[in-house]
């Protein structure tokens, strides 16, 4: 059996004395898309944050391909082939959408792949291309997007995690997103995903965890807690989030 | 006629100034840190410039890359090993910090060297350079000149190198930037030790020019803060703007007011920029 993509175990992780993840368990397999819903405040960002090495683990184990990166660097944790979208973008407004871009391979040191991938995005994202020239503070947002996404495939990674995909956009934008997130996820990339859309997310994904209050408190295909009677009524009864 | 001499002189002495000022601006831009030891790495820079004069006869152009290299490392070792401890504490904390480090340093400084002003005699000076009306005395011009192209250098290799693009993203975004796989800390260190080399090598190149001493640690940085309230903070371009600017301010406060009164001149503007355009004059915060 090949060792999952990326193995959470047992985490706990927080801020100075207060603690955001009990316990927190959770793995994504080869090429799967993964995501993970829960209510503002649950502690997704938190999670992925923590995986990245930005917020510091207390306990419980990050693995990825089996080896134990628990206490790693955020750099570690790119070399290992896991790519963070984070939250908000982050784009480095004042740069080009191509430096921007290949900010996203600053450790890779095979220029004629990082040449290839750049036109890789492009190909995924046209409106990048058309734009490549500009500052990323100039976009709009969901041009912001592809272009955070963009640069995370610029490390080419086997697990690109995206912290909300699509907060904010329009839904026109939302679509050419997940699009691009699915032919990507189509080439073998595992994806983890947090989307404050549930019912975009389960329909993303091939499997979902639920986060509340930093615990995971449910877990399953995506379709089957689509139609789960509690997801409906916690997530997708009114605007519920 | 004689206002091309004032505005000669002013330009010579603006493209030192922003040799002084450019690292003390890269620091503060990309770290948020005051350093308040630029002053006195520049006199270092000076010193070292001074003794490859007089022990080896190594020509200060020269001896700038030395001072320089040796300023980096120096500069590289005070950020990896203190200043990156506090670097995400207030601003005041680094400022106390390089405050501290900054007397320590100096008396250092006052012990080895003493307070004695000295000089370095160049025993082949270039005499001076006629263009027209205006005198130009050539040592300082070319001292200007290779300031300029140390200046330019830096701007080169933020713009275009792999860790200049580093320093920029850092800049702009440091967490950002650790997800990119930035070693943010030795980027850190970088900076502070590409501040400190511009600093050792303009004080090497101003060696020439001024006396040294400890005691002209304060003024340098004085000069330092003042170019980057006028040019604006943290990009190479802001720094040059500055440096002519203040060059060109104490160049004609001097002849119209009375070389005693420049710098009271430079720091009068200094106040009122403040009020008015505390974004400096070129007006954003450039990036490189
Ligand atoms: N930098 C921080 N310092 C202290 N507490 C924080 C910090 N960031 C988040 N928190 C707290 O941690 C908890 C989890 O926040 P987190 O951002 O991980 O939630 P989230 O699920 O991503 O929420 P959202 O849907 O709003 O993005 C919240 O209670 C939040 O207040
Ligand atoms: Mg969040």
């Amino acid at each position: 059996m090949d060792a999952p993509k990326l193995s959470v175990t047992q985490l706990q992780a927080g801020y100075g004395d207060v603690q955001v993840l009990w316990d927190v368990t959770l793995d994504v397999k080869p090429g799967e898309m993964v995501c993970i819903v829960g209510s503002n405040g649950a502690g997704k960002t938190t999670l992925m944050r923590a995986i990245s090495a930005l917020v510091p683990v207390s306990a419980g184990r990050i693995a990825v391909d089996g080896a134990d990166l628990t206490g790693a660097t955020p750099a570690r944790m790119v070399a290992a082939g896991v790519a963070h979208v984070p939250e908000g973008r982050r784009l480095f407004g004042a740069m080009s959408v191509r430096d921007n871009l290949l900010m996203g391979a600053y450790l890779r040191p095979d220029k004629a792949g990082i040449a290839e991938d750049l036109e890789k995005v492009y190909a995924l994202f046209p409106r990048l291309a058309e734009r490549q020239k500009q500052d990323a503070g100039t976009l709009s947002g969901g041009e912001q997007q592809m272009c955070a996404v963009g640069r995370g495939l610029m490390a080419r990674p086997s697990l690109l995690m995206i912290d909300e995909l699509s907060l904010g956009l329009a839904p026109r934008m939302v679509d050419l997103l997940a699009d691009g997130l699915r032919r990507v996820n189509a080439e073998g990339v595992a994806v983890l995903l947090v989307e404050q859309d549930v019912m975009n997310a389960l329909e993303l994904a091939d499997r979902a965890f639920v986060l509340d209050r930093g615990r995971v408190t449910l877990s399953g295909p995506a379709a089957a807690l689509a139609d789960d009677p509690a997801i409906r009524e916690a997530y997708m009864g009114g605007l519920a989030g | 006629m004689i206002y091309l001499q004032v505005l000669a002189n002013g330009l010579v002495l603006g493209g030192l100034y922003a040799a002084i000022a450019v690292g003390f601006s890269l620091v503060w831009g990309v770290l948020n840190v005051i350093n308040l030891l630029h002053g006195s790495f520049i006199v270092l820079g000076s010193y070292v410039a001074f003794f490859a004069y007089a022990y080896f006869g190594i020509h200060p152009f020269l001896s700038a890359g030395i001072a320089g290299a040796a300023l980096f490392a120096l500069g590289y070792v005070v950020q990896a090993g203190l200043v990156n401890r506090v670097i995400a504490a207030p601003v005041l904390i680094t400022l106390i910090l390089t405050f501290g480090l900054d007397l320590i340093l100096n008396n250092a400084m006052l012990l080895a060297f003493s307070a004695d002003y000295r000089k370095v005699n160049l025993a082949h000076p270039l005499g001076s350079l006629e263009l027209g009306p205006i005198f130009l005395p050539g040592d300082r011009v070319a001292a200007m000149v290779l300031a300029f192209l140390l200046t330019a250098l830096l701007y080169r290799v933020l713009r275009d190198s792999r860790i200049g693009r580093a320093i920029i993203a850092v800049r702009m975004d440091r967490e950002a930037a650790a997800l990119m796989g930035v070693d943010v800390k030795r980027i850190n260190a970088i900076t502070f030790g590409l501040g400190a080399f511009m600093a050792g090598a303009a004080g090497a190149l101003l060696s020439i020019i001024y006396p040294i001493s400890p005691l002209n640690s304060s003024l340098f940085l004085g000069k330092a803060f003042v170019v980057c309230v006028l040019g604006g903070l943290g990009s190479v371009p802001g720094a040059m703007v500055g440096g002519v600017a203040l060059g060109l301010i104490e160049s004609f406060g001097a002849y119209w007011l009375g070389p005693e009164h420049a710098i009271t001149l430079s720091f009068s503007i200094l106040l009122v920029l403040l009020f008015v355009r505390p974004s400096g004059i070129l007006g954003k915060r450039g990036y490189e």
